[in-house]
């Protein structure tokens, strides 16, 4: 954009003193006559005076009250629940930016959230559950045993404190450590951000994982160790992270946070995507990425959306 | 038809590989939370991306995304800090009274681009400013409230318009 030139500038002072003083009350009738003259002599000044005139519209179609005490706010930076509190897009899982603390004698606990959600809570000893959409788990703190009944669930267990997370295919030990752990269909897949966690079947040898790594664990055993995938663990931050990722990979985890049906075309799947995706507004992720790839979203109704190839016109 | 669009320069790539990290990070310790980090680290590089600055030319990119970085958060701020005494007000309000929520919206948009406008004020001009506007106070009432003469107060009240008006030149 050009800088504006100093003619406008001067045209702009000008005619921001002549408001001020018509606005005092104390202007005379000679006053008047000279402003009419400054406006005619130049259509700069014109231009001026009729944008000063809207910017005085725009205060005055504001309702005073509520204007007045949003604009002379005592500054401070305090946070804002804002959409939730104007009841729009409540997507912002509540429980997700309240830790709750439990107390002792509630040895017993459900915990449970619906999709699209996601929550988390603190425990006596300083352990973090976070659950992800879709998820359920029963707490034993007396045992140290989290039951996985469905979902995700991830725990931050400080150092020094062990907590036993209990799958249907075995048992994850964690001490201090944060580690994911997922139901899938026939499995569970455990992932190790930081600390070390023990992977225990229901029969066999048990195996150790270390940071960034990730497994999965069936009845029969555990699968092979594999580098952790950053893609996976991202929902703890209420974000999806891909790097240079086939699209394929963003839908399916995607999928799991949207109420209803979701579904692609195949041929998109082979599309690359980098960027960081917020889990909070999957509308949104879906308007991004139909921005910037060759893609279409086809919404029947908020819950039946389909992704399409963008049709080339020629 | 849909022509490709045309490839991104060179730089780009390699300036969001190297360092979408870091910048998300700094971000995250400022804002206490990974979702407005990511958000405001998009938002930087979007800026970078767009900007009139050839990327060739930056010497320093950590220092050149933190320069752009500080004043998306500090946008990002004054704007919480809007939303926040918006929702107060909002509150206040009788529930017959309370505007619609796309009217709600509507206003909050309204609002934040004059808080914008009038940013860079000092305080005592832009409560003159506010009062007349909005609160159709004459100019002797504000020289009482403010306890100034009138022509500070019609000075003040120049010194708002011009600057709202040269923020919109």
């Amino acid at each position: 954009m050009a800088a504006p030139s100093t003619e406008a500038r001067a045209a702009v002072r000008a005619a921001a003193r002549w408001l001020a003083l018509l606005e005092s009350g104390q202007a005379s009738q000679r006053d008047l006559q000279r402003l009419a003259q400054w406006r005619a002599s130049n259509s700069l000044h014109e231009n001026a005076w009729q944008k000063a005139q809207l910017l005085r519209q725009r205060f005055s179609q504001l309702p005073g009250e509520l204007a007045m005490a949003t604009l002379d706010r005592p500054d401070a930076g305090r946070r804002a629940l804002l959409k939730q509190a104007l009841g729009i897009a409540a997507l912002v899982p509540t429980a997700w930016l309240l830790s709750r603390q439990l107390p002792l004698d509630a040895w017993t606990a459900d915990l449970h959230t619906a999709v699209g959600e996601r929550t988390q809570r603190v425990l006596s000893d300083g352990t973090t559950l976070q659950l992800n959409t879709d998820s359920a788990v029963d707490i034993d703190l007396a045992a140290r045993r989290v039951k996985l009944l469905r979902g995700e669930v991830a725990v931050a267990v400080p150092a020094a404190v062990n907590l036993e997370v209990q799958v249907p295919y075995g048992q994850v030990q964690v001490r201090g450590g944060e580690v994911c752990v997922r139901l899938l269909d026939q499995a569970c897949r455990v992932s190790v951000v930081n600390g070390l966690a023990t992977l225990q079947p229901l029969r066999g040898a048990a195996v150790v994982l270390q940071a960034g790594q990730q497994a999965s664990l069936r009845a029969s055993g555990p699968g092979p160790v594999m580098a952790l995938d950053d893609l996976l663990v991202g929902w703890r931050d209420g974000v999806l992270r891909l790097d240079d990722r086939p699209l394929g990979d963003l839908l399916l985890e995607l999928r799991r946070y949207r109420a209803g049906l979701l579904r692609w075309a195949p041929e998109l799947e082979r599309l690359r995507v980098t960027g960081t995706f917020r889990l909070d507004d999957t509308d949104r992720v879906l308007a991004l990425l139909a921005a910037s790839l060759p893609l279409e979203v086809h919404a029947r109704t908020r819950y039946w959306v389909t992704l399409v190839p963008r049709e080339n016109r020629a | 038809m849909t022509d490709l669009a045309p490839p991104p320069e060179p730089g780009l790539p390699a300036l969001y590989r190297d360092h979408r990290g870091w910048l998300e990070a700094w971000l995250r310790r400022r804002l206490g939370n990974a979702w407005d980090a990511a958000d405001l680290s998009q938002d930087t590089f979007l800026r970078v991306l767009t900007s009139a600055q050839p990327l060739a030319d930056i010497r320093e990119p950590r220092a050149y995304l933190l320069t752009v970085g500080k004043r998306l958060l500090s946008n990002f701020h004054q704007r919480r800090s809007l939303e926040q005494a918006y929702l107060d007000a909002l509150a206040q309000l009788p529930e017959q009274s309370l505007p619609s929520p796309e009217h709600r919206w509507i206003l909050l948009e309204n609002l934040h681009a004059l808080d914008e406008l009038l940013d860079g004020l000092k305080a005592p001009v832009r409560k003159a400013f506010l009062w007349s506007q909005l609160e159709g106070l004459g100019y002797c009432a504000i020289a009482v409230r403010l306890d100034v003469s009138e022509r500070t107060v019609k000075r003040y009240m120049a010194q708002a318009y011009e600057h709202c008006l040269l923020a919109e030149l």
